[in-house]
């Protein structure tokens, strides 16, 4: 009988450290630190050449779109200013003004090359701010 | 209508407060009369809940700009349908079905169990009503849908156009069915725990409600990602996205608890375990609904952002230790009426379903909080991405997928050397010869190798079952047909499940090629030029520019040769929405798809140029369809399974083994 439970304490230890050992290595190994553009320009030596990923507001005018799909572009936190660098699908909503989310390497020219791009709307979902202007056409 | 609405939910709300007093009163006093008036009530609750919904939706399609709901999810170009599924496009709208939800469920378990069940049932129905006191309290104090604008807009902001689209439409209600769903069994759980009817009673309602709410959260999943996969134009219909993962972790959970529930009815096991479980399922369902909800962890499609957070996190938190609390109370009576015998079982082999099942959870629980985590304990924030995800799941999902294929054919107690031959040998032999077949076509991805040989094996235990049963009929002198349908028809439970491992077997090879296999290209053509990719051949025949009430659209039209062979014209978009004014999303990318059950032709307008040039992005996503056709062979097994018997007498009546009766057969109820 004891022998039989320790088969299971067995078994079921070698689950979970299978699957702790799964979350520690892949925590490890792919985890990313997410930055404002104050805090990479802050790291700047360090963090050339490590994945990070930054988030900031694209500055109007900046983006610039390459006949060949890429795109380069900057975003801000209002002080600072990162150039960036990206290649790939464009989500729909990303222009001048919306939060851009940006995953890649700062390369040591400072140019931020990307190969993850997000874009969030400009304000809170629910905001009612648009409606305000239409508010002196109504009645 | 409006003050129709938000009168009718006010009285909801009340009057859940008194089905909540009422049920516990009367079944602490043995007053049950009152549990009666409670019932009512609940009922009562329901027929607000509808004159609300139907305020709204009225509201809705007649476009009433001057409620705040209104004016910030619909248009006048908007189409109809889209008013209506506007009910369920923002936040207060969602809650509103939310509690709509709930409270059918509740008059449904109050109609199907009257004077039923006395003593458990007046406590399943406190705790449904504690949870509608929350739901119908947001909406009714915080976030009404109701609410009024100072002023009256000409216009309304509009509905996002990516969610414009038929999936979107019916996605987030087969999502909502199943999370609501979840309520229930655990209302079971609780009301078994406080009334202290800890029998079989609780275990055979949350089964039904269980997998109810799995199938829809199940569909609902999958709908989801096909409408990612549709509409978000990245080429892929899984990201592990925050609030995908606040779908899929109480999914993980109830399927374990689907599972783990059979020990409990066949051999009285696992009975702390499954009150745990669903306890569990029931606080990732909210979790879930809090992430997709509060807007707390940043996500791509993040539709809502408000403060109810804070409202959400302390319900949470009152739910797991008020429920944990009495699990501790009560757990002297949840004592096992049989011990586990081998590690070769099919008790075993369950246990080790169940744990990898909230293994998984918990990894993605603990991938989806950990920005949070991080920046709480070491002030960084950091995130772990789809990467994390992949590296974690992959391996439980195989081993998963073995179990998938011992757990039904295993031996209950202990599985002797023979029975394994007999069982096994068929089955492995199919996964070997499927390796040996696919290193000869030059597959070499060992991920791919090892899932497609676990779903061949999979598929061999499922028609051995199936073949046995069948033939055993055979010779009892019926035809092939007949005998495979009075198989499946006297055995719902069992023969609808294997459908459903079917079903998951479908998806998992539709994931496994379609993550592993990927070919994708990039090229920007004049008109005239052509791009090659695997055995197909695009040309780019130019652009074209059309005008309709809401949106400015540019087509990309391309023709697609496979082998040298015209085959087919492939028109990918891109749109510019109207009303720019009212709108903060105005442009949207709608992909090409040219969908066979081989591969995936996913065709993108990444830009168009003034010269008239366009830049194509094409991808081969091969067996993708595979995953929609799984899902539609998954729903069809859980039907079966759920299909009332006709035979009540027979089905209510379980089979459970004890240590005495020792050659038990195999098949039980």
């Amino acid at each position: 009988m004891l022998k039989g439970k320790l088969k299971f304490i067995i078994a079921i230890s070698v689950i979970a450290l299978t699957v702790s050992y799964l979350v520690y290595g892949g925590v490890k190994d792919t985890m990313v630190y997410y930055l404002t553009v104050e805090e990479l320009k802050a790291q700047v030596p360090t963090v050339y050449d490590s994945r990070v990923r930054v988030s900031g507001t694209v500055v109007p005018g900046t983006i610039i779109k390459d006949t060949d799909g890429s795109i380069v572009f900057q975003i801000t936190d209002g002080a600072q200013m990162v150039d960036v660098a990206y290649e790939g699908i464009i989500p729909d909503i990303f222009a001048d003004d919306v939060e851009a989310v940006v995953e890649g390497v700062y390369a040591k020219n400072n140019v931020f090359e990307a190969d993850i791009l997000l874009a969030k709307c400009p304000t809170k979902y629910e905001s009612t701010d648009s409606l305000y202007e239409n508010k002196e056409t109504s009645y | 209508m409006v003050e129709t609405g938000s009168i009718s939910i006010f009285l909801a709300f009340i009057i859940s407060i008194y089905v909540l007093a009422a049920s516990i009163y009367g079944a602490k006093t043995r007053k049950w009369d009152f549990v009666k008036s409670a019932e009512n009530g609940a009922i009562a609750v329901l027929f607000l809940l509808v004159i609300a919904t139907i305020a709204l939706v009225y509201s809705l399609i007649n476009l009433d700009f001057s409620l705040k709901y209104v004016a910030l999810n619909t248009s006048t170009d908007l189409a109809m349908i889209y008013r209506f599924t506007s009910l369920w496009a923002g936040q207060a709208g969602s809650l509103l079905l939310w509690c709509l939800v709930l409270s059918v469920y509740t008059a449904i378990v109050v109609l199907q169990s009257r004077n039923k069940d006395r003593q458990l049932m007046p406590y399943v129905l406190a705790t449904l009503a504690t949870v509608s006191i929350f739901f119908i309290g947001i909406i009714t104090f915080v976030e009404s849908p109701f609410e009024k604008l100072p002023f009256t807009p000409q216009e309304g902001r509009g509905l996002n156009p990516i969610l414009q689209n038929a999936y979107m439409a019916i996605h987030p209600l087969t999502l909502y069915f199943g999370y609501v769903g979840v309520t229930v069994p655990f209302a079971f759980g609780m009301g078994a725990l406080l009334s202290g009817k800890l029998g079989d009673e609780w275990i055979r309602y949350s089964r039904k409600w269980a997998l109810f709410a799995w199938t829809f959260l199940s569909i609902g999943l999958l709908l989801g990602a096909r409408w990612a996969y549709l509409e978000l134009g990245w080429g892929g219909y899984w990201a592990w996205d925050p609030v995908e993962n606040a779908a899929f972790m109480p999914w993980l959970a109830a399927t374990a608890f689907i599972h783990s529930v059979m020990i409990q009815e066949k051999k009285g096991m696992l009975k702390k375990w499954n009150m745990s479980l669903i306890i569990i399922t029931f606080f990732l369902s909210i979790f879930g609904t809090f992430i997709t909800r509060s807007g707390i962890i940043s996500s791509v499609h993040s539709f809502a952002q408000s403060d109810i957070g804070p409202l959400f996190l302390g319900f949470i938190a009152f739910i797991l230790l008020f429920s944990f609390a009495m699990f501790l109370y009560r757990m002297n009576d949840l004592e096992t009426e049989n011990k586990f015998d081998s590690i070769l079982s099919r008790e075993s082999a369950f246990i080790f379903n169940n744990l990898l099942f909230l293994g998984a959870a918990f990894a993605v629980f603990l991938g989806t909080i950990f920005p949070i985590l991080s920046e709480a304990v070491t002030g960084n924030k950091i995130l772990v991405g789809p990467p994390y995800f992949n590296r974690v799941n992959v391996p439980i999902a195989l081993v998963l997928i073995f179990l998938m294929g011992v757990g039904p054919l295993i031996s209950w107690r202990k599985a002797s050397f023979k029975n394994l031959v007999k069982n096994f040998l068929y089955p492995i032999l199919l996964g070997i010869i499927t390796v040996i077949v696919l290193l000869a076509l030059g597959i070499k991805d060992t991920v791919a190798l090892i899932s497609f040989a676990l779903c061949a094996f999979v598929t061999g235990t499922v028609f051995t079952e199936f073949f046995r049963g069948t033939r055993v009929r055979i010779k009892r002198g019926e035809n092939f047909l007949l005998a495979f349908m009075r198989l499946v028809s006297r055995n719902k439970r069992r023969y609808g499940g294997y459908i459903v491992h079917i079903g998951i077997v479908l998806i998992v090879i539709g994931v496994t090629a379609s993550s592993v296999f990927v070919t994708e290209k990039q090229s920007t053509l004049a008109r005239g030029e052509s791009m090659e990719l695997r055995n197909y051949s695009l040309r780019f025949d130019g652009l074209k520019q059309y005008t309709t009430d809401a949106k400015n659209a540019t087509i990309a039209n391309l023709t697609l040769f496979e082998g040298g062979k015209e085959i087919d014209i492939i028109s990918p978009e891109k749109n510019i929405y109207k009303y720019e004014g009212n709108r903060e999303i105005n442009q949207e990318t709608e992909v090409a798809l040219r969908s066979t059950y081989k591969d995936d032709l996913y065709i993108i307008l990444s830009s168009f140029n003034e010269d008239g040039s366009a830049t194509i992005r094409v991808m081969i996503n091969p067996l993708v369809n595979w995953i929609w056709a799984g899902g539609t062979v998954l729903l069809l097994g859980a039907i079966v399974t759920m299909w009332p018997s006709g035979r009540k007498s027979r089905q209510e009546a379980f089979v459970r083994y004890t240590v005495s009766d020792h050659d038990a057969p195999v098949k039980a109820s």
